[in-house]
């Protein structure tokens, strides 16, 4: 722009100028070095500029009051011709000015002044454009800071605020994000269903924010009432599977979908049978009283709410005393281990036979402590589920 | 984790029945138009098959999966078989923990899937 100026108006110098209450800030500027020292408003000639209408034009900066207080009249380079335009903004407010100047004294034209206010009307052009574009992105940043909000808020309502007291069992459960930024759709529970049996579920919804969040919202309510409805894990898995099938029919958008344990916990004299179906989820993980550890995998459950008839799976087991249960979700066993591999369900049944945990309390604080190892390896939102049945 | 490697998706007709699409980089929500538009311009006949190559690709997000299950109902829709070549064994792995092994045939290469397609 400067040189544009310069080059129109066949000076040696040109600058754009700004101008608060005190002091003249050059912000650009061409044939002289950049960034020019702020001048004192009182001395300078551009604070004259800015005060007149049309253009400031001194055609010899010796015989003009204005001018023989300029550090630049006086020093280095030894101003004599000064012109300048002001900058003014749709509402009036006069900004700065566009300045030429040359060390000879020179007249100019009309044509000449016009093209200095025209220079002048394209810098406050662009700088609206660039204040309306900032403006727009403070906006856009303000709204996905408030979907945000609100999708962490819906997170909260998502999650029981605490696991009700079953006899003759202790539960625990964590979330642990990636991010305090962005939400994920991990979920869980555990309720009452019918006569003394307890239903249960964690899992995951695919995608992030706030669409994940009401989609979490979907699957949890629907997994409740499906399980008051007919409790059989795989018929609720199924319920869930034509609930989601429902939701996305005849969008555009891609389908939704999610992974999911359900399990039934029928309480007996000496703890409990659990019957557990998974929907494509990372299979249950229980370490026995002796420390041994056994994956509780339905083997061969598929996504929910995606595919054409799904096959959903279901496998029992017994919670005897001494006995816990750990379901979790992929952010954990796809988490990166120090080698570059992936954790996997090796490495965490590895892990857990190493520190044999003996209650749903110490099973999440070793879950808890496994990933604050795993630091940076963890790329995923991580829910933990765990059940166990103390020892008299 | 960033995922900013891109996406490329090249088509190689290999016979008048058979092609392949080399799919290659992270396949995720940003990548994933790029993928849908090039399977939406292919025509899938009855008895054709697809393979896709997925050798090069590095990741693939929950979009990418909702992409590939889409592509084999259209392959099923249109009498066409899919088949996932090279799919490196941690993503094949999340894939098999989905139950998506049941869905799709994974085959080690390109090289093998053709074969077996024949």
């Amino acid at each position: 722009m400067v040189s544009l100026a310069a080059r129109i108006l066949r000076v040696p110098i040109a600058t754009v100028t700004f101008v608060d209450d005190q002091w003249v800030h050059c912000r650009a500027a061409h044939g002289m070095p950049v960034p020019l020292r702020p001048a004192r408003r009182a001395v300078s000639l551009c604070a004259a500029a800015i005060d007149d209408d049309g253009a400031c034009v001194v055609p010899d900066t010796m015989a003009d009051p204005r001018g023989t207080a300029d550090p630049m009249v006086g020093g280095d380079p030894g101003v004599r011709f000064y012109a300048a335009a002001p900058i003014i903004t749709a509402d009036g407010h006069r900004l700065g000015s566009v300045n030429v100047m040359d060390t000879r004294p020179r007249e100019v034209d009309t044509e000449e002044v016009k093209a200095l206010q025209d220079l002048a009307a394209l810098v406050m052009g662009e700088l609206e454009l660039r204040l309306a574009a900032s403006r727009i992105v403070a906006a856009e940043r303000e709204l996905r800071a408030g979907a945000e909000r609100l999708a962490r808020t819906l997170q909260r309502t998502l999650l029981p605020p605490a696991l009700p007291q079953v006899p003759g069992l202790r539960a625990a459960a964590a979330y642990h994000p990636v991010s305090a930024d962005e939400i994920g759709g991990d979920f869980y529970d555990l309720f009452p269903l019918d006569g003394n049996r307890w239903g249960f579920f964690l899992g995951d919804v695919c995608g992030k924010g706030a669409d994940a969040a009401a989609l979490t919202s979907l699957v949890r309510y629907t997994l409740r009432a499906a399980a008051v409805y007919d409790p059989d894990p795989c018929t609720v898995l199924a319920n869930l599977d034509a609930v989601l099938q429902q939701e996305h029919s005849g969008s555009g958008t891609p389908p939704p979908y999610c992974t999911a344990l359900f399990g039934v916990l029928t309480p007996d004299p000496g703890g409990f049978t659990v019957t557990l179906a998974g929907g494509g989820h990372p299979p249950a993980m229980v370490v026995r009283k002796d420390g041994g550890v056994e994956a509780v995998r339905p083997e061969g459950g598929q996504l929910i709410g995606i595919l054409r008839d799904p096959h959903f799976a279901e496998v029992s087991t017994r919670l005897d005393a001494g006995d816990a249960l750990l379901l979790y979700t992929d952010g954990l066993t796809e988490a990166r281990t120090a080698t570059g591999s992936m954790l996997d369900e090796e490495g965490l049944a590895a892990h857990l036979a190493a520190v044999a945990p003996t209650s749903a309390d110490n099973l999440l604080a070793m879950v808890h402590k496994l990933i604050e190892t795993l630091g940076e390896g963890v790329s995923d939102d991580t829910a933990v589920l765990a059940l166990s049945v103390p020892v008299r | 984790m960033r995922h900013d490697h891109g996406l490329t998706v090249t088509l190689r007709p290999h016979s008048t029945r058979i092609q392949v699409l080399a799919v290659a980089g992270d396949l995720d929500h940003h990548t994933a138009p790029r993928l849908r538009a090039a399977l939406e311009e292919l025509t899938l006949a009855p008895g054709g098959a697809l393979v896709m190559d997925l050798s090069a690709l590095t990741f693939c997000d929950s979009t990418g999966i909702s992409l590939l299950v889409a592509a084999h109902q259209r392959a099923q829709d249109a009498g066409a078989a899919l088949a996932l070549a090279g799919l490196h064994s941690d993503i094949a792995h999340v894939f098999t923990i989905m139950g998506l092994d049941r869905l799709f045939s994974f085959y080690e290469s390109t090289e093998k899937a053709i074969p077996a397609l024949q």
